[in-house]
């Protein structure tokens, strides 16, 4: 039962729960506590209908934020809007908005059809009045079998889908969600990933979503606000957060990377530039905008980027290397090389494509594509990265 | 594993223990004896067991009366001290700050504070208000003595109770009193429950405050057997102590009953 992913095909008319989606702006949002300001001026526009993603480390403000959205704390400074109206005063029961709690929150006295009835209660409806919504969002969710249970009865992932559905059966504005997946474990995480998207598109609910893992970031989101220190350092799709991040940050979170610091050394007009490490000479493409020739930069190369190869390829971005270490992951192979003058890279190849075998000292070429290499601000410096462990 | 060996010191121990333990039970203990006694004073049986006693306490006009005040008293200011301790230790569990902490503490004074020093005071005050000797002003003083025990076992219970949930339920569109009233006191039941226990039991065997504080209007049961001790040992008075260690001693189990079931809801979770 719980692997099962919502059907598209499903005969309920998911409509039936989705209000007409709504926009939410935060603009310049503080949290001070004390002298500490767990969030530094944030502004944000979350259009109608999207899946926007909070992520960042813990103490970077993401679920601070989500609770001022909900109500439970009240900014220092700065407006929270919905659909352009000021809702900073209003006291969370008013507003309207649902909410997945880490540790689903569900009420523990009550069985799980009155835990889904709660919302209609509490707005004055009787049980008989709002049977028929309490069974098709539980049905929605895969639960009308389970309604007379108690919470503690249930598995992680049916309280996880009970907390879902009983932040829905109300049509809330927003749907809210911290951290909602944390407490399970890693093969149903990845299910309940595409059943939540799946609901997403079904509802067409403005979706703001909470969480400190990458993975579910990139799956899930339309759009995703990386956060650090209680400031955005970056937002943008998942794909070009990826392919293009801005700072060093961004590129180690999201993902892995290998970091190279080198010279610039020219710009051969706005396609293409050189860059040194050492005597080394190596390709960039495009060239960066913002840095001239003699700089310094920080540059970030993906680990699957880096191709190998038995024999010399035909390139400019290429190295001897030796492998110092090497991980099996079954798809792919992880590798740690050492090559002169970059020091150690972390290499990710397919495993089933991966040419050589590989062995601790074994030698090969490495190689990647101008484009590959992104110059990134130096936001935390690379130097003191901890290495990416097991990549 | 090592035998238990009966050396010196530990049969010193164990019969030390067991002297301390007897002290303290066994003079609950021969009231039962006395209160079947067939004599007209203070006195184990001679001849044979009477119920003659236990009679005489449910016949007689001023034993039920004195019972029939402590009840209304007891039940009175359980009522209020449960309204008001459970109150008391929801906000404070809220706002849960370092005021708050303070209140929480200062709730315990009465506890603190010697039995004697609370009653004169409350005896000085209440003259002033004009409640000496009145229902109302032992259901008064009584519902501020038994706060601090309803405090106590009810910040226990939410001493354990999510706050998410609490958070969970505003959320969902609860006003603080709905949340309160659908969410929160239903998980802290037993601990309201075993507050009022407590209450209940004080304020049923409490005397120290109702000495000074009432005259000739309130009699409870507490201050009948204490006057009755001093008139003359009218061995009904041991019937009445009996039933009340009977009393008692349900209530009590009761609340370990409610404790228990507590501690394994909580496992549960």
């Amino acid at each position: 039962m719980e692997r099962n992913v919502i059907r598209s095909g499903s005969k309920l008319a998911p409509s039936s729960f989705s209000a007409a989606p709504h926009a939410l702006s935060l603009k310049g949002i503080v949290k001070r506590y004390g002298d500490l300001a767990a969030v530094d001026g944030v502004s944000l526009d979350i259009p109608r209908g999207s899946f926007l993603t909070l992520l960042g480390p813990s103490g970077s403000g993401k679920t601070t934020i989500l609770m001022s959205i909900a109500g439970f704390v009240r900014p220092t400074e700065g407006d929270i809007l919905l659909d352009g109206a000021r809702i900073n005063d209003l006291p969370p029961e008013k507003r309207n908005f649902g909410m997945v709690f880490q540790g689903y929150a569900l009420f523990p006295h009550m069985t799980v059809a009155e835990n889904v009835w709660f919302p209609l209660r509490v707005r004055g409806q009787s049980f008989p009045e709002s049977e028929r919504a309490v069974m098709d969002v539980l049905q929605l969710v895969q639960l009308d079998h389970l309604k007379d249970r108690l919470p503690s009865e249930l598995s992680g992932g049916q309280q996880q889908r009970v907390a879902l559905a009983r932040a829905l059966v109300f049509k809330p504005d927003l749907l809210l969600l911290d951290e909602p997946l944390s407490a399970l474990d890693k093969k149903l995480r990845a299910d309940l990933q595409w059943e939540l998207k799946d609901l997403h598109e079904k509802l067409g609910t403005t979706f703001i979503y909470v969480t400190h893992d990458q993975e579910e970031a990139l799956s899930m989101s339309d759009e995703i606000v990386i956060l650090r220190d209680g400031k955005i350092e970056q937002m943008g799709k998942p794909g070009d957060l990826y392919e293009k991040p801005a700072t060093s940050f961004v590129a180690d979170f999201l993902g892995k990377s290998n970091f190279i610091r080198a010279r610039l050394i020219a710009s051969t007009g706005p396609d293409q530039a050189t860059y040194a490490v050492g005597e080394q000479e190596f390709n960039l493409r495009p060239a960066p905008a913002t840095v001239g020739p003699g700089e310094t930069v920080a540059i970030a190369l993906r680990p699957e980027k880096i191709d190998i190869s038995v024999t010399e390829p035909e390139t400019t971005n290429r190295l001897k290397a030796t492998i110092r270490q090497f991980n099996y992951h079954g798809t792919s192979f992880h590798l740690r090389v050492s090559a002169a003058p970059l020091g150690d890279l972390f290499v990710t190849v397919q495993a089933w494509r991966c040419g050589i075998t590989p062995s601790i000292n074994g030698e090969l070429w490495i190689s990647w594509e101008p484009e590959a290499g992104v110059v990134v601000r130096e936001t935390v410096a690379i130097d003191d990265r901890p290495s990416p462990d097991g990549v | 594993m090592t035998e238990a060996r009966l050396t010196f010191g530990r049969c010193m121990v164990l019969g030390l223990a067991w002297t301390i333990l007897g002290f303290l039970v066994l003079p609950m203990v021969v009231i039962f004896p006395v209160s079947l006694t067939d004599q007209y004073y203070l006195s184990l049986p001679q001849e044979s067991l009477s119920l003659e006693h236990y009679v005489k306490f449910f016949t007689n006009e001023i034993w039920l009366s004195a019972t029939g005040q402590s009840f209304i008293i007891a039940t009175c200011s359980t009522i209020a001290a449960v309204i008001l301790g459970t109150l008391c230790a929801i906000g404070c569990w809220r706002i849960s700050s370092r005021a708050s902490e303070a209140v929480r503490a200062f709730m315990l004074l009465p506890i603190i504070v010697p039995t004697v020093v609370q009653a004169l005071a409350l005896y000085r005050f209440w003259i002033d208000l004009r409640i000496v000797d009145t229902y109302f002003g032992v259901i008064l003083a009584h519902t501020l003595i038994c706060i601090p025990y309803v405090v106590i076992t009810v910040s226990a219970s939410l001493a354990n109770f999510d706050l998410r949930v609490e958070q969970a339920a505003r959320n969902l569109g609860a006003s603080v009193s709905q949340t309160i009233r659908m969410v929160v006191v239903p998980q802290i039941m037993p601990g309201i429950l075993s507050g009022a226990i407590f209450a209940f039991t004080i304020s049923f065997d409490e005397i120290v405050t109702v000495l000074f504080i009432t005259s000739r209007h309130i009699y409870t049961l507490p201050k009948r057997i204490w006057n009755g001790i001093q008139d003359h040992l009218d061995p009904t008075i041991a019937a009445v102590a009996t039933l009340l260690i009977v009393v008692t001693l349900l209530l009590l189990l009761a609340e370990l009953w409610l404790r228990k079931r507590r501690d394994a809801a909580r496992a549960n979770r």
